[in-house]
């Protein structure tokens, strides 16, 4: 009814960016000693922490072991006050479950598991607050803690999301952006060489602007794998100025 | 960019209070949009919108609050150097909802408005957070003011900035910081910046104080509230209720609403037809138009429509005649609110004295009956009685009676034809301002000085036709603004035939995004009123350098096929930017004698030698043969796909309604009307299939759905009762079974017939084709799959947007790309929209202002002794207490009834004369009988009567006539045959018009007052729409109401001929 004009005619949006400004991404690597590597990210209010263990032997049955490959495993899970309710959430019900296969299938299109054998990997992502772009989130934490765990990887996995306002693309969707009711578009991207490792997309669309809106994906996802590059970059010199000590 | 964090406290969905945290960026270049800005923030910031301009005293920057109350004011145009700010531009869409803040939207998107926009939130020097515990109304004033210091010291002093606020404590407080910014209230404003602009002080004093009195009020309920957005908007996904537009009806306004729903209307499937309202209580304060959600009252309450004729306004009786119970509801909640501008009269001092004892509010009376009386408050009740104001309503609480509203302008004296004229157009949303100075300015110039000419860049890049075509217009005599021209020639070889339309190059003088443009667009149609015009563009277009006058050079879009010789098959066609030079300004009598092998002069060879005369003569006449013998094929093309042949009767119609601008018009059509027509429907359709072919989501088409077949079940029955058999199963047969349906006896039959059925079609409306599926796209009509408007750019602003479509079509097949961005599919349905909305009130204000003429013709009449208020009419439908006549000789409708107040019953005499007396009536589906002491009298479909006209006067609302069956036979006089020559129309509107102007002398005389100059006399014009563009439209049924007032118009020389 009464809904919120996402995109002024002067052509700010409800936050004041423009429309293929990102929101303010912030991370950190390495935050917790015990696991292999771990991450912080904020992008804008959306707040993910991630952890990777592995790579090790195949935990549980046997049989799910892969004789050529890595098995990936990805938990995917919100904190009870990731949202303006306060709601608990039990694990393993349909949202998160959808999430951590998308997890999943993102990253075994990234990580080179044939190099592990009959070993597992498991990421472990938590939202801390979830204000739109949840997944892009996780993805872009999951992909600096791979990272800190020296896991090698294709190339880094950046995801961003991507609305349709009024015939303008929209990147980087917040929350209320994302309830807005129009389209999202979830893009998890190999910046280099341009593959895609997952992309989703609800709502409907017409087929037209589907090139435009994947653009703007992509736009948005290379923009931020500039941004976690210097994110690791930084890092490995910190990192290093305190092994040299 | 700066991230900052703003934290709002919203409700949530069930109800408890969220705190919600949402981002802030907050950036140091926001474009200004100000000419003077020393830091170039336009160019920066790729902002290609409007800018202020440097020429003003001083900019001013309105406070959240005024921009929400006084909105109104600050649109007068003379306010120039308006700064909106986001803060304020928001809360009026938290406040006063979407509707306002489209209007304000639209203000800032319209050139013609020196304002704009300066998002002073996301700017990070004019930013502040709001503090804990300040009220939102103190935290706006502060942005606003901090956006108004910004600005100052953004254009470095160049310019003074004032603040109005209506906050009397900010005004202090910030009135008294030296920064530069004068912050004053609006009233202040108004009287010391704009002393002389006494309207917007008007206005202002008339908004303050329904502001103030609104706060004194409450009081008990009178009706239950409505219910908040988000039930209602589940409430109508789940189906609990019905949304639809609410129409009030006409006759029982008081009692008797149906809500239309749209779209989903099959997932309630008893509910096929509309439903009703019954009563104010259950209308629950929502107006003639508003979007509405409707509750389903249980099936025992449920209550029919009533089917008798009301006599007169206002007054309504106990329910009599009812028929089956339809589904009945109640208006639980508005969803959009449709107000417009309401024109009222004041009640005269009597009343006034009753109503007003304790205060200053008075209850008006709006002209349109369906909405309910305005209370506002205003002084100057005393000087405006008897007038008609505009008014604009504001609230409509529930514990109030009536809604609130304001008084906006005043528009004169009731009664008076300029007063009456003006209300027509309000009423119907026209607006028709002089074009002004900045327009004006963008026209080129053609006088005796400055006589205008041809750019040679404009020359080169164009095909010349000059030498090469004849080319040749056909209109109606003393046309002067010409669309239209022909050439047609056989090609070298003589296998082939070229025949070409050629059309005024309108777009080459109206640049796209003009001012004249966008006056073009709001305007959409040339008005044609029952005594004057008002233009689409100005008068040097449309009478002088669009017009394809004969023997000027000219620009041109030109459509030219190659047809084949014999088989007269299309082999190509080429569309394009020409240069004409029209040989022959025909009309359409001229170019009928020349076919018909008459002898006759004309005018262009006049002065030519006597051998040179005749082999020029020779070229015209082969060339016209060609173009007959053209469109008889093509006409019998479109006859074989089921085109529809109602035109025969209006075609005529409209001719006679025209006979004072070319006197020589004949009764019959003639051959070359429809030669015309046929070449501009192809044109038309040649042009829709290319730019359906070139731009398929994004073309403006024209269509004309298919009518339901339940509206054809009066005109079967009526049919029958005659013995005809109408079939309506598809265009074809309709038109095949229309034709047969004739009774040799009565012509007028099957005219009744044949506008019964025009009245079943819906109207043919414009589209883009990207938002419509593409099966329908035909036009049921002219039964063609595509079709568009091409041929009027002149007077029809759609026909501008398909030239435009056409050359980027052009283009882009020569370059392969685009040189500008074409509308989107969106806009283009907005604009379709918008046109079809303004052609319908285009037709509604035609319509209204005929009728407003006929009651002048009538009024000082005296129905009893004079001869011209008795006439002849013909029965077209039976009602409960009466019947529906026609009157051909004034081309009137109306009911006629059969029963009075008093419950008395016509009786007819032996003489044929009718008496009142008491008895009864009995209505059957073809006939009513009333029954009295003196026997039974009947009343057959399509028997004629004879009836008299008077006039009905209301003080309030327009005038009407009323008829009064006074004899059973049809009427006879020779005082009409003799002098009625199919003129009486013309006659009647001139006649009003003198008398009107000799009132005004008198006045003029008595008072000295200089004569309002009246411009439109400069540039003489046609004063009717061109008779082809008639032709045109009829021939492709727009018409539904406007239909009738074209054929009531018309049918006057049948009805000589059959009286």
């Amino acid at each position: 009814m009464a809904g919120l004009e996402l995109l002024s005619d002067q052509g700010y949006r409800l936050d004041g960016r423009k429309a293929t400004e990102l929101r303010k991404v912030q991370a950190r690597m390495g935050v917790f000693g015990q696991a292999d590597g771990s991450a912080y990210m904020e992008q804008g209010n959306t707040k993910a922490l991630a952890v990777v263990y592995g790579p090790h032997e195949v935990r549980g049955s046997r049989s799910k072991s892969l004789h050529d490959r890595a098995v990936i495993n990805c938990q995917y899970s919100m904190a009870t006050f990731s949202t303006a309710e306060r709601k608990r959430r039990p694990h393993g019900d349909r949202k998160s479950s959808e999430m951590s296969l998308h997890l999943k299938q993102t990253f075994e299109a990234a990580v080179l598991t044939q190099l592990y054998p009959r070993s597992q990997i498991d990421i472990y992502v938590k939202i801390l607050q979830s204000d739109g772009g949840n997944y892009s989130a996780c993805v872009n934490a999951a992909t600096l803690a791979l990272v800190d765990a020296g896991i090698p990887m294709r190339d880094y996995v950046c995801a961003c999301t991507a609305g349709f306002v009024e015939d303008t693309p929209l990147a980087d969707l917040c929350h209320a952006e994302e309830s807005g009711g129009g389209t999202t578009l979830s893009l998890a991207l190999l910046p280099r060489s341009e593959n895609i490792a997952l992309v989703q997309m609800d709502a409907r669309l017409h087929q037209d602007h589907l090139p435009a809106l994947m653009e703007a994906a992509a736009v948005a996802c290379k923009g931020l794998s500039k941004v976690l590059d210097s994110v690791v970059r930084q890092h490995l010199q910190e990192v290093s100025v305190q092994t040299r000590e | 960019m700066i991230k900052t964090e703003k934290i709002l406290h919203l409700k949530s969905s069930r109800g408890g209070k969220v705190r919600v945290v949402r981002e802030h960026y907050l950036r140091e270049q926001v474009p200004c949009g100000s000419a003077l800005c020393q830091a170039q923030c336009q160019a920066q910031g790729q902002h290609d919108g409007k800018v202020l301009s440097g020429d003003v005293t001083h900019y001013v920057v309105p406070d959240a609050g005024v921009v929400r109350d006084f909105l109104e004011v600050l649109e007068f145009r003379e306010f120039r150097g308006v700064v909106f700010t986001q803060t304020a531009c928001q809360a009026l869409q938290n406040t006063r909802g979407r509707r306002h803040y489209n209007r304000l939207r639209g203000l800032l998107k319209d050139p013609r408005y020196d304002c704009v926009l300066f998002a002073n939130e996301f700017q990070q020097f004019s930013y502040c957070a709001r503090d804990r515990g300040e009220t939102q109304e103190k935290w706006q004033t502060r942005c606003v003011y901090h956006a108004a210091v910004w600005y100052y010291n953004h254009l470095a002093g160049l310019m003074s900035v004032v603040m109005i606020t209506e906050d009397q404590e900010a005004i202090k407080e910030y009135g008294s910081q030296n920064s530069g910014v004068y912050v004053i209230s609006t009233r202040e404003y108004l009287e010391s910046f704009w002393p002389d602009l006494h309207a917007a002080q008007e206005l202002y004093a008339s908004i303050a104080q329904t502001l103030q009195e609104r706060e004194s009020e409450g009081a008990e309920k009178e009706y239950s509230e409505h219910l908040p957005a988000e039930v209602l908007e589940a409430g109508i996904k789940s189906g609990r209720y019905i949304q639809g537009t609410l129409n009030v009806n006409k006759h029982r306004t008081q009692h008797e609403a149906f809500v239309r729903f749209e779209g989903s209307a099959s997932k309630n499937a008893e509910l096929n037809s509309d439903v009703l309202i019954n009563g104010m209580k259950h209308r629950n304060r929502a107006i003639h138009g508003d979007v509405v959600a409707v509750e389903l009252l249980p099936r025992g309450e449920w209550k029919g429509r009533s089917m008798a004729l009301t006599e007169g306004r206002g007054e309504e009786k106990g329910e009599d005649t009812q028929s089956q119970p339809m589904p009945t509801g109640r208006v639980v909640g508005i969803i959009q609110r449709n107000w417009r501008d309401y024109v009222v009269t004041f009640p005269p001092r009597e009343e006034l004295q009753s109503q007003s004892r304790n205060s200053q509010k008075i209850l008006v009376i709006p002209w349109d009956c369906r909405i309910p009386k305005i209370r506002i408050s205003t002084q100057q009740a005393e000087a405006l009685q008897d007038h008609r104001v505009i008014v604009r309503v504001d609230s409509w609480e529930s514990t109030s009676l009536y809604p609130n509203g304001h008084s906006v302008r005043v528009l004169g004296k009731a009664g008076e034809v300029e007063t009456e004229i003006q209300t027509i157009l309000v009423e119907n949303c026209i607006h028709v301002p002089p074009f002004s100075e900045a327009q004006l300015r963008e026209m080129p110039v053609n006088s005796k000085e400055q006589p205008w000419q041809m750019d040679q860049a404009e020359i080169s890049s164009r095909k010349d036709l000059r030498d090469t075509h004849l080319v040749f217009s056909i209109d109606p005599l003393g046309c002067e603004d010409v669309d239209d021209t022909l050439s047609v020639r056989t090609l070298p070889g003589g296998k082939r035939l070229e025949l070409g339309v050629h059309i005024a190059d309108v777009t080459h003088f109206v640049k796209e995004g003009s001012l004249t443009d966008l006056e073009a667009r709001s305007r959409a149609t040339t008005y044609y009123l029952a005594d004057r015009r008002y233009d689409m563009l100005p008068a040097v277009l449309s009478a002088d350098l669009c017009s394809l006058l004969g023997g000027v050079d000219r620009y041109a879009m030109s459509v030219i096929w190659e047809l084949d010789a014999e088989s007269l098959a299309v082999c190509s066609v080429w569309y394009g930017r020409t240069l004409i030079r029209s040989s022959y300004q025909l009309h359409y009598e001229l170019a009928q004698s020349l076919l018909n092998g008459e002898d006759v002069e004309v005018p262009e060879l006049a002065l030519l030698e006597s051998s040179v005369r005749d082999q020029k003569l020779a070229e015209l006449l082969q060339a016209l043969e060609q173009l007959t013998r053209v469109a008889r094929h093509l006409r019998s093309q479109r006859d074989k796909g089921g085109a529809l042949e109602l035109e025969g009767v209006e075609v005529r119609a409209q001719l006679d309604e025209d006979k004072n601008i070319a006197a020589l018009v004949p009764k019959q059509p003639l051959e070359v009307h429809e030669t015309v027509a046929e070449c501009m429907i192809y044109a038309n359709h040649w042009v829709a299939r290319k730019i359906q072919e070139c731009f398929p989501h994004q073309a403006l088409l024209r269509r004309h759905p298919p009518p339901r077949q339940e509206f054809f079940n009066q005109l079967i029955d009526s049919a029958k009762s005659r013995g005809f058999v109408i079939d309506t199963r598809s265009n074809k047969a309709l038109a095949d079974s229309l034709d047969q349906a004739v009774d040799p006896e009565d012509p007028l039959v099957n005219r009744l017939m044949r506008v019964m059925a025009t009245q079943a079609m819906s109207n043919a409306l414009y589209f883009s084709t990207g938002s419509c599926p593409e099966d329908q796209y035909y036009h049921y009509g002219l039964a063609l799959d595509r079709y568009t408007h091409f041929t009027s750019p002149i007077r029809r602003y759609a026909d501008i947007i398909v030239h435009r479509l056409l050359m980027a079509a052009v283009q882009s097949e020569k370059q392969e790309c685009f040189h500008k961005s074409l509308a989107s599919n969106k806009e283009l349905e907005e604009i379709a929209h918008h046109i079809n909305n303004r052609n319908r009130a285009a037709q509604h204000t035609q319509k209204q202002s005929t009728e407003l003429f006929q009651c002048l013709y009538f009024r000082d009449k005296d129905p009893l002794t004079d001869e011209r208020c008795v006439a002849d009419a013909i029965i077209y439908a039976i009602r409960a207490n009466g019947v529906l006549v026609f009157v051909p000789r004034y081309g009137l409708k109306g009911a006629a009834y059969l029963k009075n107040r008093e419950s008395q019953v016509v009786s007819v005499g032996d003489d044929g004369g009718c008496v009142w007396q008491v008895g009864t009536l009995q209505r059957y589906p073809d006939r009513i009988s009333s029954c009295t002491s003196t026997g039974t009298n009947t009343f057959h479909l399509f028997d004629h009567v004879t009836v008299r006209i008077s006039v009905e006067t209301s003080r309030c609302h327009s005038d009407n006539l009323r008829l009064e069956l006074i004899r059973n036979k049809p009427h006879h006089s020779a005082v009409a045959e003799s002098r009625m020559s199919g003129r009486v129309q013309s006659e009647l509107i001139e006649e009003v018009v003198r008398r009107e102007e000799a009132s005004l002398q008198a006045e003029e005389e008595k008072t000295r007052r200089p004569r309002l100059s009246k411009e439109e006399r400069e540039f003489r014009q046609s004063k009717r729409p061109n008779l082809y563009s008639i032709l045109q439209e009829i021939s492709e049924l727009a018409l539904s109401d406007t239909a009738f007032c074209h054929i009531q118009n018309t049918e006057l020389p049948t009805c000589t001929t059959s009286a």
